[in-house]
Parts: structure tokens; sequence; C-alpha cells
């Protein structure tokens, strides 16, 4: 058993917004942080969102934690007044060491994950999230690659596998793995297709924030695509000490 | 219990304030409130009281706001939060004080309102004369008004991205007032060969020099508007101070060399007759109409954001009175359906419209220096006082110089500039301060403020 892999949970928890159906199935060998967060307009401060608005959002965190505990995840949560939800998803992000940030979309209950392999960047967390997550489980992954053009068949067939044997090295039966490999194709058909059959995607993150390129697109706009839930994949951050300088 | 880190206010369980505003954002929102008054509404005023002198007021007036932005610093980094001034003397002088610097600062921030949206009026109507549009009366007061009761509109039902827009505002600014300074000052050293008559320094003699500086630190006001939003900088320990000190010095330096430029184009009696709009004219001379329609528009926009700056300050200090209980809690309810503090807007608002509707630039502006002064005085003291008791919990991160000669000096200046605001001003002031401490002795007298002295 690899360790529990750490996944950000960013809920906007006064709008309505909840763990989505097939959410904790999906997420029940993580280790889940529950970001309730409330955006509110920059006329207002946050110290008077949060007089008025605390208990009821810690009310509603503490529904979520039963639901994912009961799934199996263990689980942390956090209460965020903000005025700029993307600088708050990627503090808390780096704060926990979160491998993967889900973007919160309903599925029905996960057979079958969709992972993008883009390249060998980043791939040491991907294999660690997806290992983490679903070996043991029922659940099937299908690593997908998009050949680019100045790559050769046998380039994509050494990176493949070169994935199955460190999922498989981490605890994944080998049998839970399909390959697909597709050119000539836009990202945007590969995810709508992929939509059809498949409940969740993995993504790498290619730049600092959640909003950002994979596949060469944001991050909103594939999960508006694939409509499931999504798990971006979190660069690795250069380790910064406390005057906020990096080390590297 | 709470505690304060880089990024974020933490609350026990887990809450967490972000703060997301950067140095940058800081800057422009203490460059930004300032830079509207001192450049765009007095220079006519003040070189018809000073003349060229009226470069000097300028100069006086940004000593004392450094003399003051320095302990209001140090202040606001061992304790960086909503409220500002306010929250500095309630917690060290306690609830009295804490009342009147704070009801003082809420209807300080309303005058201030006020007075740039009658600004902002002068400049459309402007724009208006220069289209051509004649009017029989005056539109300076209802265009006020009406831009008042629009800015308090838009805060209540919009989603403002103020930080984003008020950092781009500043930035257009500085560009064209160094690009129009710079010409300026070339020119009238003799640079393009014009030939300037030098007027005496002092027609007016000494007095009107600081009677002028105590009618333009209304241009001063806007540094304090940073503390007012201490919980939202980012790193306060470092970007509290150079903000609040790098926007008093920035301001300062475009003053008095507006001052100075505008006083070498044309005579102090010429300048005053223009008003508030004085720089249009100094520009034209320059340039021609590009000129006059560059100072128009970075009028209009000054204005602007001054005066939606001053509403939500104004706003944010209800709400810090409010969380003390010094008003009823009513006041800093969230509206639902907007996420927007509703009442505490309109009580900004609707004295602001009130105030608005009497048109006098002059008390307006002093009113709402006096009772800025009145804060920034004490703020002085509170430094001096937390110094000598050096309470568990003090513990700033940065320091000012020369306490307590520095800081002594600064509460003494503060005292010392009201004593030279017209007359009505200082009755108006005066007045507010005694509703205040009876607003205390009637409703708030029982309150004990967390972490106070």
């Amino acid at each position: 058993m690899t360790d529990k892999p750490t996944v950000l949970v960013p809920i906007q928890v006064l709008e309505g917004e909840s763990i989505p159906e097939g959410v904790p199935e999906l997420l029940a060998n993580a280790s889940v942080v529950v970001l309730g967060y409330h955006v509110v307009p920059e006329q207002t401060a946050t110290g008077q969102a949060r007089l008025q608005f605390e208990e009821r959002a810690l009310g509603r965190l503490d529904e979520f934690e039963t639901i994912l505990e009961n799934a199996g995840a263990s689980v942390e949560t956090q209460l965020v007044f903000t005025h700029d939800e993307q600088q708050t998803i990627d503090r808390v992000s780096v704060e926990h060491g979160c491998l993967a940030v889900l973007v919160p979309n309903a599925t029905s209950p996960p057979e079958n994950v969709f992972v993008a392999i883009r390249g060998t960047v980043g791939l040491d967390r991907l294999v660690r999230v997806v290992a983490g997550l679903f070996a043991g489980t029922d659940i099937g992954v299908t690593l997908y690659h998009l050949v680019a053009e100045d790559e050769s068949d046998e380039d994509v067939r050494t990176l493949l596998d070169g994935v199955v044997a460190r999922l498989t090295e981490a605890g994944m039966d080998p049998d839970s793995i399909d390959l697909q490999i597709e050119r000539d194709r836009t990202p945007q058909d590969a995810i709508v297709a992929a939509a059809d059959e498949f409940d969740a995607l993995v993504v790498g993150e290619s730049d600092p924030s959640l909003v950002t390129f994979v596949f060469g697109m944001r991050v909103a706009q594939v999960a508006e695509w694939f409509l499931g839930p999504v798990l971006v994949i979190q660069r690795e951050r250069p380790q910064e000490d406390d005057l906020g300088r990096s080390k590297d | 219990m709470q505690s304060v880190s880089e990024d974020v206010t933490v609350h026990d369980d887990d809450v967490e304030l972000e703060r997301t505003i950067g140095l940058v954002g800081g800057l422009a929102i203490g460059i930004g409130t300032m830079i509207g008054a001192g450049i765009f509404v007095f220079p006519g005023l003040a070189a018809g009281n000073a003349g060229p002198a009226a470069a000097l007021s300028f100069a006086i007036g940004g000593v004392i706001a450094l003399l003051v932005a320095l302990p209001a610093s140090e202040l606001a980094t061992a304790m960086p939060r909503s409220g500002g001034g306010y929250y500095f003397v309630s917690r060290t002088m306690g609830t009295a004080y804490g009342s009147i610097v704070g009801l003082g600062l809420w209807l300080g921030l309303v005058f201030a309102s006020a007075f740039y949206l009658v600004g902002l009026g002068h400049y459309v109507a402007a724009v208006l004369a220069e289209v051509g549009v004649a009017l029989s009366v005056s539109p300076v007061v209802p265009l006020g008004l009406v831009f008042g009761v629009g800015l308090v509109g838009l805060s209540v039902a919009g989603t403002e991205n103020t930080t984003k827009l008020q950092n781009l505002v500043v930035g257009i600014l500085l560009v064209i007032l160094t690009l129009f300074l710079s010409y300026g000052t070339l020119d009238t050293v003799g640079v393009f060969g014009r030939e300037t008559t030098p007027e005496t320094f002092f027609p007016q003699g000494y007095f009107p020099v600081l009677s002028t500086a105590a009618l333009v630190f209304t241009s001063y006001l806007g540094f304090a508007q940073v503390a007012t939003v201490a919980g939202d900088i980012q790193r306060p320990s470092r970007n509290l101070p150079l903000a609040m000190v790098g926007s008093v010095v920035v301001v300062t330096v475009f003053y008095v060399l507006t001052i100075f430029v505008a006083t070498s184009v044309y005579g102090a009696t010429q300048l005053e007759e223009f008003g508030e709009t004085a720089m249009v004219e100094v520009a034209r001379e320059f340039v021609g109409l590009p000129g006059a329609v560059a100072i128009l528009f970075a009028g209009l926009l000054a204005t602007f954001s001054s005066a939606n700056a001053s509403i939500l300050s104004a706003s944010r200090t209800v709400y810090a009175l409010s969380r003390d209980a010094l008003l009823p809690q009513k006041a800093s309810e969230i509206n639902l359906r907007y996420g927007t503090p509703h009442v505490a807007l309109l009580a900004a608002g609707v004295p602001i419209l009130l105030l608005v509707a009497t048109g006098r630039v002059q008390v307006l502006a002093e009113v709402a220096s006096f009772l800025h002064l009145l804060m920034y005085g004490l703020i002085c003291i509170a430094v001096i006082v937390l110094r000598r008791r050096d309470p568990a919990w003090y513990d700033p991160s940065y320091r000012m110089p020369g306490s307590p000669l520095l800081p002594a000096v600064g509460a003494i200046a503060s005292f010392g500039l009201v004593a030279f605001m017209q007359p009505a001003s200082i009755v108006i002031g005066i007045l507010v301060m005694m509703l205040s401490y009876l607003w205390y002795r009637y409703y708030a007298q029982a309150v004990e403020l967390k972490g106070a002295l």
C-alpha cells in the first residue's frame, strides 16, 4: 500500500456547492483537504463576512468531512474568506503539500479513469496520485497520450511503458491499466470523447495555478468539456524558507 | 485567539482570512486616494491664498504626513487589522478616545468623500464646458450628487474589482503627471525659451502659508486608508510601512512640483479665478488642447478613484466600529444577495450626499482634515504610550526612529495645524467630537474592547 496522496477539494461552501456524487468513492484512498471558501466582494471586509457566515460554513464543512470519512478517506478541513479565489486555492494547496487539486464535478460511481500523459515532467507525482488512489480498488485507469508531430512511435512506447512499470511497482494491478494512443486529433475532441466513456480525468498542471494550461488549454475549459471530476496534478513548488525566499 | 501571518489572518477552528493586496496595491490605494485632491482640486485655491509659497504649504503638509506615517506604520505592523487608526487608538487609549476617533474617522471620511465628489463635479462640468454644453446654472453640485448615488449604488450592488482597477488608474495618472510635470519644469527653468515673470514668493505674507497648509492637508489623508485595509495587506510587516511612507513621499514630490509649475505659468490671482480646474488651463498653456484634454481626463480619473476609495474606507470604518459594538451590530450586516455591507455603505453614502449638496469645497476639505488630524495626533501619542508601557502583545516588526521626540513633534504638528483652519471648520470639527463623545456616554460606555491595553 502506498502513502495516501493528499488531494485538495475546493468547495464554495456558501454558494450551495457540495461534495458531488461519485467524488467520495473516487477519493476513498486519499488524504483529503477540504477547502471551504467564500469569495467576498472587495467592498466587504473578509472579517465582516466571517462574523456573519462562519457558523453556517463550518456546519457545512463538518457534513462534508463526515461524507468523505464514511467513504474511507482521511480528512482535514479549512475555511477561508477571501477576495481572490485563485490565490486561496494555490496557497492552501502549497501549505498542505497537496499532490492534486480536484475540480469537483459529479460522476457515477467511478469505474474507469482517464489519465492524460503529456511527457516525463511531473510523472513522479502523477504516479503517486494514480497508484495511491486506485491501487487495490476496482477502478481501472486508461493512460492516454496524444502524439505530437515530432514524436516517434518508439518514444511514445517508451514513455507509456515506463509509466505502467512505475504504477505497477507502486502497487497497481497491470491488468487494470489500459493504454490509448492517438494522433491527429484536437485535445478538445479527445476530452469530449473521453467524457462519454470515463468517470474521472487526471491531468497534469503546467503552470503554477489551477486555472491554467493542460493539453495547452485552461483547466476550467477542460473541466467544462469533460463535465466529470478532474484531478489536476500540482507542479512541484520550490521550497521556500521563512523569509519567502526560494531555496533552490 | 488570532494570529497574523504573511498571507493570512488565522482565527481558531482553522478559519482563515486571505490577504490579497500586495505592495503595489497598497501604494496604489495611498497614492490614488491622495493625488486626486492635491493636484486636481487644490492648486488654484492654494495659489490664490498663498501665491507661489503654496508649494511650501504642500511641503509642510507632506512633512506632517510623514511624521504621522512613521508611527502609523509601527502601529500597523503591530496590529494589522481593519480599522487602521481607529483600531490603534482604541486599543491603546480605551473606549472613550476610541469612540471619538472612530466616529470621527467615519465622518472624516464622509467629509473627504463629499469633497472629492464636488471636485469630480467640477471636472465633469469642465468637460461639458469644453465640448460646448452651456448651462444656465452651475452643474457641479448636481453632478457630484449623481456620481455619489452612482458610486454608492455600485458598491452595494456590484462586484467591484477596485484593487486591480485602482492599480491601473494610478499607473495612468502617474504617467500623465510625470510627462506633464517634466515638461512644465523644464519649460519653467527656461529650456524651451519661455520668459517667466517671477512673482514674489510670499505675496500674502507668511501666515497664509500655514493656513493653506491646513486647507490642503486633505491631499494627505490617503496614506491612513492603507491602514484601514491593513487586514487585507500581504506581508504586512514589510508592505504596510513601505506603502504608507512611500505614497506620502511620492505625492509630496508631485504636489510641490505642480504648484511650482502652475505658479510660474500663471499669476496667483489668475489661478484662483480658474478655481478647482486650474491645472487644465496650465496644461492648455503648455501644449494646447491635447494638454487640456489629458489633464481633464486625468482629473476625472483621479477624483473618481479618490471618491470611490474614501466611500469604501468609510464603510470599512463603520464595520470596525460595529465589530467592537461601538455602533449597532446591524451596521456590519452583509447583504445576502450581493455579499456587500449595504448598511455600512449607506451609513457612509447618505451623509456624503447631504454634504455634497452644500458644495462647499474648502469647508468640506478642512473638516475632513480636522477629524483626521485629531486621529493622527493620537496615533503619535499612542506610539509613545505603547513604547513606555511595553505590553506583552506589542511587538511591531517596524520600529520608527527617534521616539519619543519625533512622534511628539508629529502630535504637536497635527494638533497645531488645526489652529490655522477657518473658524467654521473648527466649529464643525469640535461639534463632531462632542457628538462622538456624547454617543460614547449614551451608547458605548460599557463596551470593553477586546485586546485593549
